[in-house]
């Protein structure tokens, strides 16, 4: 019951942190400060869902499999947020909108 | 056999090993094929990716509590701005030295971009790693260069990063 409702709590703190990400993608100015909002925000969302998922798992490599599953959507996120930022610093249209350039 | 390739076997096997029993779900009917499956899958990495830098894996595990904290604050702090009427934003940019063989100045970046308000750009021509800044008021450039070292440690290079100027 009490394991019910702590799943309950992180999912749906997870589903907020998705929202506020994807509130951050549209609102931010411009590219590189969107991808500041998107790995950030889903990181921490999906680590939320990751442990509520985790508090219903019947066997410990369940655990395991969704710890497997956090780690490697952190190192995507990480990677292609620094793909995307490099190709976007070459990319003129994504200059819009955004102040001094390195 | 040096001591690097033999570190670098060990914490690969181990890797895949705890892969293989998490995907099977630890079934005592797969630990032959796993057996067989580890070994192939170590010897590939090694073809791909050779034992350069040898790895401080507890380093590592200390360091986890951080990352974790930072993680946090940074989802957090992006959530409150995503959803805050003035996001007070103030973007820039600075450039961080890290002296990290190639793989290590990504795993840096890749690390840099989930901390609080920094997010890497990949590097300049002379090394140096470009850091965008999400609010160059808040000091969140402040802790790049205990990131730098700390990875630096982990490793097993002599720390020599610095944090770069302003921009």
């Amino acid at each position: 019951m009490w394991l019910d409702l702590a799943s309950f709590a992180l999912t749906a703190l997870g589903l907020f942190f998705f929202v506020a990400g994807t509130a951050g993608l549209l609102r931010f100015p411009d590219t590189f400060s969107r991808l500041h909002a998107l790995t950030k925000a889903d990181n921490l969302g999906l680590g939320c869902v990751a442990l509520g998922v985790a508090l219903q798992a019947g066997h410990w490599t369940d655990v395991l499999k969704l710890v497997l599953i956090w780690a490697l959507a952190l190192l995507a996120a990480g990677t292609v947020a620094q793909l995307v930022a490099r190709a976007a610093l070459a990319e003129p249209r994504a200059r819009k909108g955004e102040g001094e350039r390195p | 056999m040096n001591r690097r390739l033999i570190k670098a076997v060990l914490h690969r096997t181990a890797l895949c090993a705890v892969i293989w029993l998490v995907l099977t779900r630890a079934d005592p009917g797969g630990l032959l094929p796993g057996a067989a499956v580890v070994v192939v899958a170590v010897w590939l990495s090694l073809r791909l990716l050779p034992a350069r830098h040898p790895l401080a894996l507890w380093r590592l595990v200390l360091h986890l509590p951080r990352f974790l904290a930072g993680s946090i604050t940074g989802g957090l702090d992006v959530a409150r701005r995503a959803l805050s009427r003035d996001m007070g934003l103030r973007p820039g940019w600075i450039t961080l030295r890290a002296d990290l063989p190639p793989g290590g100045r990504v795993a840096l970046g890749a690390e840099v971009s989930l901390m609080p308000g920094t997010l890497a750009a990949g590097s300049r021509s002379d090394g140096q790693l470009l850091v965008h800044v999400l609010d160059t008021e808040a000091g969140f450039d402040r802790m790049l260069d205990r990131e730098a070292q700390a990875l630096a440690r982990i490793a097993e290079l002599e720390p020599t990063a610095n944090a770069g100027e302003r921009r």
